[in-house]
């Protein structure tokens, strides 16, 4: 199976699966939704009775804005222009990459919602291994199997994805940009040199990103106890299969690129509130569930990709665990002659 | 090699003050603008490979104080990028500096030094003062500092003598720091010679030391300056230029002039592409516009030129009319740190390469730099001291004209990804309180400092919400109470009363209280001699039945802040008729009854924003239909999508 099938098949097997999608999608609306509620207080505490929530309910009342961002403190300081439409995206991606600040809160918030990946990842990873229904016991048993394997590994990963912002970032983009361009007074030649850069730095991140994809697909569909022994698998894995895992790591980056394009041109302004509100927060949630669509079929596509190299479709080391059965059957079965 | 002549630039200064104070008198000659006491003849070779340049200039100045000196004192502003012990640079450190831990590289120290001083001509008999001369630190004693050079001198110059002296120097460029320097081929060349400062009347030298976060003082003159360059490098400077010659070693000589201003830039770069328009408006004379362009911004060159004709026309009509004929605008290099910054018949701009059509912030520079010309450059208050003299209030009259051109159809940009990638955010358009007199600054820090405090006492990390928005602010305050008319009466006539001289606030002040017609004191102390912040609101909004098709309704205002401002109330019922109530606005609540057929529906407490200086203008009106939940409810959804997308964005990790 070449890159361009696995990724075909990554995507049967996720739409085979719509309730992990549904799923996901559930958990990051939940994780956002308290903060948001929160948010919502403040704002309607900052309007309270003001005529200046009629123009910000119409369109953008900018003064007021300038006004709650002076006094926003916490959480409340990222409600800034850029959470309107497609900024979002390019204001968190350039975050990302240019390892902008975000407030404590946020990166606290962010590093739960990990960790509930980390323990989601486990039963995705076996659902789309197993490319059959596993009911939501089979899932949630996965979970819990893998969660503390799949922990044991997030500290490996954490130091790795730590040296490379902490380290490579800041020497790429702190010293060796800041060197090419100390005497370089053309903004477009600098720039030309900073998308090298963000393509170096994006190269060795999607490199570490994908040993570590494998290392969990190598701990779950061989049932492999050590994280070690999983990362170094992993490793085998990609380093023996470098095109073909590029080559899917590029295609699926691909699909990425086009839900974002996409989006660029249909993400909604600051609009009215009301019923064009809703239909825009529901544009824009759409294009979080083609995201989170796409999240997914890189799991799956690498899943795919790793049984049909060194086994076949649906192998998985570890059976399926039984669900219990309920009480009064084994009651029952105990009391049969 | 420099070409120089002492007697030659001598007999110039003297009889440069021979015709001024001829001119005085008899009236047939035209006038100078300006006293022309401080007048210089400079001859200047730029080393470009390394970065070096020796100059050679003459200086005749004319003691037009009212008390003798046996000082002279200069500017060396070069070497506050000398050390890391400069007050510039310890300044920069307390603010926070431009990265946290501020400390000037290597290629970035700097130097400026003078290698001989010598008295010419003039009051004084010729006498080599070198060894006459040393550091001084009048501002904090700080001995690192070199920035600030006395002079002692044989004897006194007393009130109308005047002196000629001849200096040498050599200066050490670095690269590009705050304004000055150079990256990679481009030169910008400013606050580069030893500069005299400014005689004030009892013989006090006004001439502090080099600051963080101020700019620059000193007396008008005539400027004469020839700068050697590499061959085919163009060069733009403050004036015009009269002359270029190719010499022999691969070098060109350019030599500008300028009568009436009190410095001179340069700029120098073989990449620079050369445009030029001219400005026409009846009642104006024309200007012919010199615009040094980097040629990625090529397409822009438009804007630029139209946003300073903007400025040469508003300012023009509402102030006095730009008197140079010529205007040069440079396009700076990237990471150059020009920035905006004015000079005398020149300044630079700022844009970015993939800067769209609708941003308003490369107009909004070009529109405050040319703005620079009458507050700054024509009325030559002192930056040091008092700038929000020339910030400030060009800060304001730049908002007005950012408005009068129509940038209300501009949209906000924000740039991403190193601060390269755009994005327009059409929902959000130039407003003049907001984008032109920066509220959102002002209101983060209204309490930072007393405007009255001398500019360069100002905490250092935090400025520009003081010397910029907050005068911005309060100029547009006043024109709101006064009227746009007697604002621009005002501001004309303190132009008029000024220009080429330098005024102090209360000159400023004097000049408003007569043109107004209203002693505007207790407004200036509060806004100018103290940090008073205001902030009114409504409290409540209540209507009770008052017998058949009558309600009693009572509206509670309040002062939140300590500043006092006469402001009316409008109560709007719910039959759309509406009563405006005058408040004096002193006490810390008032109670206001109004009765009527039908009930209250909203209140505002200064419904004309009047009052652009108030901190919290969504308290100032109350209505009993809030639409707060809804409003609040659409932008948590937007912050939502906002927030999932940074989880999804973090989701990559696992």
């Amino acid at each position: 199976m070449n890159a361009l099938g696995a990724l075909r098949d990554g995507i049967r097997r996720v739409n085979r699966a719509p309730v992990i999608l549904a799923g996901v999608f559930l958990v990051t609306l939940l994780a956002a939704l308290p903060f948001s509620v929160v948010l919502r207080e403040a704002l309607r505490a900052s309007f309270g009775h003001s005529l200046a929530a009629d123009e910000a309910a119409r369109g953008v009342n900018y003064e007021w804005w300038t006004e709650f961002s002076a006094q926003a403190s916490g959480m409340a300081t990222t409600f800034a222009v850029s959470v309107i439409g497609f900024a979002a995206v390019l204001d968190n991606l350039s975050t990302l990459l240019d390892r902008g600040p975000r407030p404590a809160a946020l990166i606290w918030l962010g590093l739960a919602y990990l960790v509930l990946w980390l323990f989601l990842a486990g039963g995705i990873i076996d659902r789309y291994a197993r490319d059959r229904p596993i009911r939501s016991h089979g899932f949630f048993a996965a979970c819990g199997a893998y969660f503390f394997r799949l922990l044991r590994l997030a500290p490996i990963m954490g130091l790795a994805y730590y040296v490379l912002f902490r380290y490579v970032h800041g020497w790429l983009f702190r010293d060796l940009y800041a060197r090419v361009t100390r005497e370089l007074p053309v903004e477009r030649t600098a720039f030309l040199w900073r998308l090298g850069f963000y393509a170096v730095f994006g190269l060795l991140l999607a490199a570490a990103n994908a040993v570590f994809d494998y290392a969990k697909v190598r701990a779950v569909v061989e049932d492999r106890r050590s994280m070690l022994g999983a990362l170094l698998a992993g490793l085998r894995f990609v380093r023996r299969h470098a095109g073909t895992v590029a080559t899917l790591y590029v295609l699926n980056g691909l699909l990425f690129v086009g839900v974002l394009a996409l989006y660029a041109f249909v993400a909604p302004g600051a609009g009215q509130a009301g019923p064009v509100m809703w239909l825009g927060f529901a544009v824009s949630q759409v294009y979080l569930l083609a995201r989170l669509w796409v999240r997914l079929i890189f799991f799956a596509s690498e899943v795919s990709l790793f049984q049909n190299r060194l086994a076949y479709t649906g192998y998985i080391a570890s059976p399926l665990v039984p669900m219990p059965e309920p009480a009064v059957v084994e009651q029952l079965a105990g009391s049969k002659p | 090699m420099l070409r120089f002549s002492t007697c030659a630039v001598a007999v110039l200064s003297l009889t440069l003050t021979c015709v001024y104070a001829q001119e005085r008198t008899s009236g047939s000659v035209p006038k100078p603008r300006s006293p022309r006491n401080a007048n210089y003849t400079i001859d200047a070779k730029l080393d470009a490979r390394g970065r070096t340049l020796a100059g050679r200039e003459t200086i005749a100045w004319t003691n037009i104080a009212n008390a003798g000196t046996r000082e002279l004192r200069f500017h060396l502003y070069y070497n506050a990028w000398r050390n890391n012990q400069s007050t510039y640079v310890k300044e920069e450190r307390l603010g926070g500096g431009w990265s946290g831990a501020f400390e000037l590289e290597n290629d970035e120290l700097a130097a400026i030094d003078v290698t001989s001083i010598k008295a010419t001509g003039g009051a004084i008999a010729p006498v080599d003062l070198t060894k006459d001369m040393r550091f001084i630190a009048p501002d904090d004693g700080n001995g690192d500092d070199r920035t600030v050079m006395a002079v002692a001198l044989p004897s006194a110059i007393q009130p109308g003598q005047s002196i000629t002296l001849d200096i040498s120097w050599t200066l050490k460029i670095p690269h590009a720091v705050d304004r000055t320097g150079a990256v990679g081929n481009y030169f910008f060349l400013g606050q580069w010679f030893p500069k005299i400062g400014v005689l004030e009347d009892g013989g006090k030298w006004n001439c502090h030391q080099f600051h963080a976060t101020t700019e620059f003082f000193a007396d008008y003159g005539v400027y004469d300056v020839r700068a050697t360059v590499p061959r085919g490098w163009p060069l733009a400077a403050t004036g015009d230029e009269r002359e270029r010659n190719d010499n022999a070693d691969q070098t060109t000589t350019y030599r500008y002039y300028q009568e009436d201003v009190h410095d001179f830039a340069w700029t120098t770069s073989p990449d620079y592409l050369e445009r030029r328009e001219r400005f026409d408006n009846p009642g104006l004379p024309p200007v012919d516009m010199r615009l040094m362009l980097q040629p990625e911004h090529a397409r822009q060159a438009e804007r630029y030129f139209s946003a300073a004709r903007a400025a040469l026309r508003y300012y023009g009509e509402w102030f006095g009319p730009y008197p140079y004929g010529h205007l040069t605008i440079i396009d700076p290099a990237w990471q150059s740190r020009a920035g905006g910054m004015e000079y005398p018949t020149l300044f630079t701009g700022g844009t970015f390469w993939l800067s769209p059509a609708t941003d308003f912030d490369s107009r909004d520079t070009v529109v405050h730099e040319t703005g620079h010309q009458w507050w700054y450059g024509m009325v030559g208050s002192n930056e040091f001291e008092d700038a929000w003299l020339d910030e400030g209030i060009n800060t304001y009259a730049n908002a007005r004209a950012d408005a009068e051109a129509g940038f209300s159809s501009y949209s906000l940009v924000r740039y991403y990804f190193g601060g390269f990638v755009p994005w327009v955010f059409k929902d959000v358009h130039w407003d003049r309180v907001t984008s032109g007199d920066y509220v959102s600054g002002y209101r983060g820090s209204p309490t930072v400092d007393i405007p009255s405090t001398p500019s360069y006492e100002y905490w250092p990390a935090n400025p520009t919400p003081i010397t910029y928005s907050k005068t911005a602010l309060w100029l547009h305050t006043l024109e709101r109470a006064l009227g746009w008319p007697t604002m621009q009466q005002v501001l004309s006539a303190y132009f008029e009363k000024w220009e080429f001289r330098h005024p102090k606030p209360a000159d400023f002040f004097a000049v408003a209280n007569e043109r107004s017609g209203r002693d505007l004191t207790p407004f200036f102390d509060q806004v100018y001699r103290g940090s008073s912040t205001f902030d009114y609101g409504v409290q409540s909004v209540q209507s009770t039945p008052a017998g058949k098709d009558a309600f009693h309704n009572e509206v509670v205002v309040r002062r939140y802040g300590d500043g006092i401002f006469p402001v009316t109330v409008l109560i709007t019922f719910s039959d759309g008729a509406q009563t405006r109530v005058a408040w004096d606005g002193g006490a810390r609540w008032k109670l206001i009854s109004a009765d009527h057929a039908t009930k209250a529906v909203s209140a505002q407490v200064d419904p004309d924003q009047i009052l652009v200086l108030d901190t919290n203008f969504t308290n100032n009106s109350y209505t009993t239909e809030p639409q707060g939940p809804r409003a609040a409810t659409k932008w948590a959804a937007k912050w939502m999508v906002w927030l999932e997308d940074q989880l999804l964005t973090w989701a990559f990790f696992v």
